[in-house]
C-alpha cells in the first residue's frame, strides 16, 4: 500500500493522540504515597526553605521508606492550596511559610496534629513562642518549627565612629535601647554625615514595633483591635524618623544602591537580613556590627513543616520531620542556608558561635541568641496580614505624598475595619 | 465546517417526511467522515475548554460564594458585589487602570501608525527595522519591568542622573502617583508600538498604490494622502488594534506586580506608593491569592470583564460606527 500524505497524517495524528492518552493515564494511576500507603514520603519545600545538604542526607538516612523531595518554585502557598483543594498529589510533608501559617490554622482538620505523633515530647527543645505560632488555639500542633527571624539592629560601625556615636555593640545596645534614643542617635548621625540616613522607610519601623508587642490587629476572640493604642503607638513611632528628617524614604529597589554607598547608617532586621546586606553591599564587609535592637526583639519570617491529613504514613513522615529539624541538623541549616535555628540547643554549637568576618569578626549569636528567647508571644489571626496591609499603604502615602498623618490614620483604620469585617472578624 | 451542510443537496420534502431517521443517519455519517478535520482543530477546543471555559464558569460560580481556597464554598448571593460597590480600593484600582490604559494606548497607536508609514516607505534595511520594532513584544515582560524600574529609580536611576547633568531637579518617578502611571504607560507603549506597527504595515501594503498615484496627480500633499487615504482605508485594522489594546491594556498586571513586588511579606501587591500602580488585575490577585478571598477575587474579575466589554462597545461605536 502506498503511503499517501493524507494517510500518513492520519496515522501520525492517531499515534500522537494514543501516546498522549497513555501518558495521561500512566500519570494518574501512578501511586503518590497517599494511595500506595507507606513506602514513599514526598516532601515539598521551596528553594532555601530547608538545607539541601540536610535533605540529601535524609534521603540516604531513611532506608525503610523512600523520601521523594520536590523543590517547588513560584508562589508556594498557592500551589499547596491548589493541590490540597484538589485532594490529589498532596505531599506527605510540606513546608509552610511563617506569613502563611496563620491562614492555614483554621483548616487544622486538613493536617495531622503532630502532638499525636509524639511532637509534644520534643516541645522543650524548641522556642515556646515559635511552637505556639505553629499551634491552633486549642493546642493542636500543625507546623513544626524550621527557622525563625529574631530581629536586631545592624549598624555601620565606621559611620557611627565618624558621627561620635558609640561603636561597641554592648554600648550601642544600652544607649540606643528605646526607640526615642535610637531616633536621637539618628539625628546626630545625619547632622554629622548629611548623606547618611538612619533607616530605609517608616513601614519597617511600624512592622517592628507591632512585632515587639503581645497583641496585633485582631485579638483571640476574633475581634478587631487595630484602632487601639498599641497600634496607634506603633504608627506614631513609625512617623518620628520622617518628622526628624532621618528617614531615607526608600520604597523601591534602590535600597541595593543605598546600602552600599553609605546612605543607610542602620537597618533593623531579622537575622537572615544579614545575607541581604552582605550580598547587596559586599564592599562594606567588616564595617557592619549587630546590637540588640531598640524597643526589644521581634520576629520576622521563619517557617514550618506540616503533614497534610491525606498522608499515607504519618509516622514515617513525622520521623522525617523530627530528623530534619533536630538541633544538630538545624545548626547545619544555619551554615548551609542561613536558616536561624528554632532550637536554643543549636546556639552553642560551633556552626553558630563562629565569628562572622562580615561583621568584623563579631559573634552575632551573642546578640541573636538572647533575642530569639525573648521574643514575645503574640496571637496572629488568619486575617491579620490582610487587615495590616492598609496601615503600610497609608504610611507610605504619608512618607511619599505628604498625606496628613491624621487623615492617613483614619483611612487606614476604616479600610482595615472593612477588610477585617469581610474576613469574618467582629468590629 | 458549519457551512458545509448548506452545500449538501437537500432531501426531497416528501422523502424526508417518510424516512427522517435515515436522513439523520446519513448526515451523521457525513459528519463522522470529517473526523480528521475535527481532530485537527480539536487541540484548540480541548485546551480552551480546560484552561479557559471551565475556569470562567468556576469564576462565575465563585463570585456568588465565599471561599478561602481549601474549605467548602458558602453561597452568599450578591454580597460580594455589594461589597465591591462600596470598596474605595476597587474604584481606585479601576481609575488607575483606566488612566494607565489611556496614557499607554493613545500614544502607542498613534506612534505605531507613524512608525508603520515610515516602515512602509523605508528603502534600505526595512527587514532589520521591522524585526527591531517587533522585538520588544516578544521580550519577557518581567525583564522589561525590572529594567524600567531601574532606569526610573527615584534616587539612582539613569533618567534622573541624565536630568541632573542638564541641571533639571530629580523627578520622584516611583513615588508620585502620576509619574508611577506614566512610567507604567511608557513601558506598555514601548513594548507594543512595534507589534501594532507591523499590523498597520500589513494593512498599508494592502492599499492599492493607484489611489496614491491618483491623489498625487490631483495635487494632494503627503499629509493629505495620509489622513484622506491611509487612515480611512485602515479603519478596520485600527479598530482591531484598538479592541486588542483595550482588552490587554485594561488587564495590565505584570508591570505593577514586578515593579512594586518588594516588601512582599508585610504589604504584598499593594501597587506601590499611594497604591498608584494598583490595577484591577493586581487588586484581584491581592484579594484572591494574598487574602485567600477567592469569592471576592472572582467578583472583581467579573466586574472588570463587564467594564472591558463596555469600553470595547464604546470603541466600536467611535471607530467602526460610521458604517452602521
Amino acid at each position: 500500500m502506498e503511503l499517501s500524505r493524507r494517510r500518513f497524517l492520519q496515522t501520525s495524528a492517531l499515534t500522537a493522540a494514543g501516546v498522549a492518552a497513555a501518558a495521561a493515564c500512566g500519570k494518574s494511576s501512578s501511586p503518590n504515597g497517599a494511595a500506595g500507603g507507606s513506602s514513599t514520603i514526598s516532601l515539598w519545600y521551596w528553594g532555601g526553605g530547608l538545607s539541601d545538604k540536610v535533605v540529601a542526607d535524609a534521603v540516604k538516612h531513611f532506608t525503610s521508606v523512600t523520601v521523594k523531595t520536590s523543590v517547588i518554585g513560584g508562589d508556594f502557598k498557592q500551589k499547596l492550596l491548589t493541590t490540597m483543594s484538589g485532594r490529589k498529589f498532596v505531599p506527605d510533608v510540606t513546608g509552610i511559610k511563617g506569613e502563611d501559617i496563620a491562614s492555614f490554622l483554621p483548616r487544622a482538620e486538613r493536617f495531622i496534629d503532630l502532638n499525636t505523633l509524639g511532637a509534644d515530647k520534643l516541645a522543650s527543645q524548641y522556642l515556646g513562642w515559635k511552637w505556639k505560632q505553629g499551634s491552633t488555639q486549642d493546642g493542636k500542633l500543625i507546623g513544626f518549627p524550621i527557622d525563625i527571624g529574631p530581629t536586631a539592629l545592624f549598624y555601620r560601625e565606621d559611620l557611627f565612629a565618624q558621627a561620635g556615636l558609640p561603636t561597641d555593640p554592648a554600648t550601642v545596645a544600652s544607649q540606643l535601647a528605646s526607640w526615642e534614643d535610637y531616633f536621637s542617635a539618628g539625628v546626630e548621625l545625619h547632622k554629622a554625615l548629611p548623606k547618611t540616613f538612619l533607616l530605609n522607610n517608616v513601614g519597617s519601623v511600624f512592622n517592628m514595633v507591632v512585632g515587639q508587642g503581645t497583641t496585633r490587629f485582631i485579638d483571640t476572640n476574633n475581634h478587631f483591635i487595630g484602632d487601639q493604642d498599641h497600634i496607634r503607638r506603633a504608627w506614631d513611632l513609625a512617623l518620628r524618623p520622617l518628622q526628624l528628617g532621618v528617614d531615607a524614604k526608600i520604597n523601591d529597589n534602590s535600597w541595593n544602591a543605598a546600602i552600599g554607598n553609605g546612605a543607610l547608617g542602620t537597618e533593623i532586621g531579622a537575622a537572615w537580613h544579614a545575607l541581604d546586606i552582605s550580598s547587596a553591599a559586599p564592599g562594606t564587609k567588616g564595617t557592619w556590627r549587630v546590637a540588640a535592637g531598640p524597643g526589644g526583639p521581634a520576629n520576622i519570617g521563619g517557617s514550618f513543616l506540616a503533614i497534610p491529613a491525606t498522608s499515607g504514613n504519618p509516622k514515617a513522615a513525622f520521623d522525617l520531620i523530627s530528623w530534619l529539624l533536630s538541633p544538630q541538623n538545624q545548626a547545619r541549616g544555619f551554615t548551609d542556608a542561613a536558616l536561624f535555628p528554632s532550637s536554643p540547643a543549636s546556639y552553642t554549637l560551633p556552626a553558630l558561635t563562629a565569628a562572622d568576618p562580615f561583621f568584623g569578626g563579631q559573634k552575632t549569636i551573642e546578640v541573636f541568641g538572647p533575642a530569639a528567647e525573648k521574643i514575645p508571644v503574640a496571637y496572629e489571626a488568619p486575617a491579620d496580614a490582610a487587615a495590616a496591609a492598609p496601615y503600610f499603604s497609608e504610611l507610605t502615602s504619608v512618607e511619599t505624598k505628604g498625606k496628613s498623618p491624621d487623615q492617613a490614620w483614619a483611612d487606614a483604620v476604616s479600610q482595615a475595619k472593612s477588610i477585617a469585617a469581610k474576613q469574618g472578624v467582629s468590629i | 465546517m458549519a457551512t458545509r451542510s448548506t452545500v449538501e443537496p437537500r432531501p426531497q420534502p416528501g422523502s424526508a417526511h417518510r424516512r427522517p431517521a435515515a436522513g439523520r443517519a446519513r448526515r451523521r455519517r457525513r459528519v463522522l467522515s470529517y473526523w480528521p478535520q475535527y481532530l485537527a482543530v480539536s487541540p484548540f477546543f480541548v485546551v480552551f475548554t480546560g484552561f479557559a471555559l471551565v475556569p470562567i464558569m468556576v469564576t462565575f460560580y465563585l463570585a456568588f460564594h465565599d471561599w478561602d481556597g481549601i474549605g467548602d464554598p458558602k453561597y452568599v448571593g450578591l454580597s460580594q458585589f455589594r461589597y465591591l460597590i462600596h470598596d474605595h480600593t476597587f474604584w481606585l484600582a479601576l481609575w488607575n487602570t483606566l488612566v494607565i490604559w489611556l496614557l499607554a494606548t493613545v500614544p502607542m497607536l498613534f506612534i505605531a501608525l507613524v512608525v508603520a508609514s515610515m516602515l512602509n516607505s523605508a528603502k534600505r534595511l526595512s527587514g532589520f527595522y521591522r524585526v527591531a520594532y517587533f522585538t520588544p513584544s516578544v521580550t519577557s515582560l518581567v525583564a522589561i519591568a525590572i529594567f524600567f524600574f531601574a532606569v526610573f529609580s527615584s534616587q539612582y536611576g539613569i533618567v534622573n542622573a541624565t536630568l541632573h547633568v542638564f541641571g533639571v531637579p530629580a523627578v520622584p518617578w516611583m513615588t508620585n502617583p502620576w509619574t508611577i502611571k506614566i512610567v507604567i504607560a511608557l513601558l506598555m507603549t514601548w513594548q507594543w508600538v512595534g507589534y501594532n506597527a507591523i499590523i498597520y504595515l500589513a494593512g498599508m501594503q494592502a492599499i492599492p498604490t493607484e489611489l496614491y498615484e491618483a491623489a498625487r496627480i490631483d495635487g494632494a500633499s503627503a499629509a493629505q494622502r495620509f489622513f484622506r487615504i491611509t487612515i480611512p482605508l485602515l479603519r478596520p485594522i485600527i479598530l482591531f488594534t484598538v479592541v486588542v489594546s483595550t482588552v490587554t491594556g485594561l488587564q495590565s498586571f505584570t508591570e505593577p506586580q514586578v515593579m512594586f513586588g518588594s516588601n512582599a511579606a508585610t504589604n504584598p501587591n499593594s501597587g506601590g506608593p499611594g497604591q498608584a500602580g494598583l490595577t484591577v488585575m493586581l487588586y484581584f490577585y491581592h484579594q484572591a491569592f494574598d487574602n485567600n478571598d477567592f469569592g471576592y477575587g472572582a467578583a472583581i474579575s467579573w466586574a472588570l470583564f463587564l467594564f472591558i466589554l463596555l469600553i470595547v462597545a464604546v470603541n466600536w461605536r467611535l471607530i467602526g460606527g460610521r458604517d452602521r
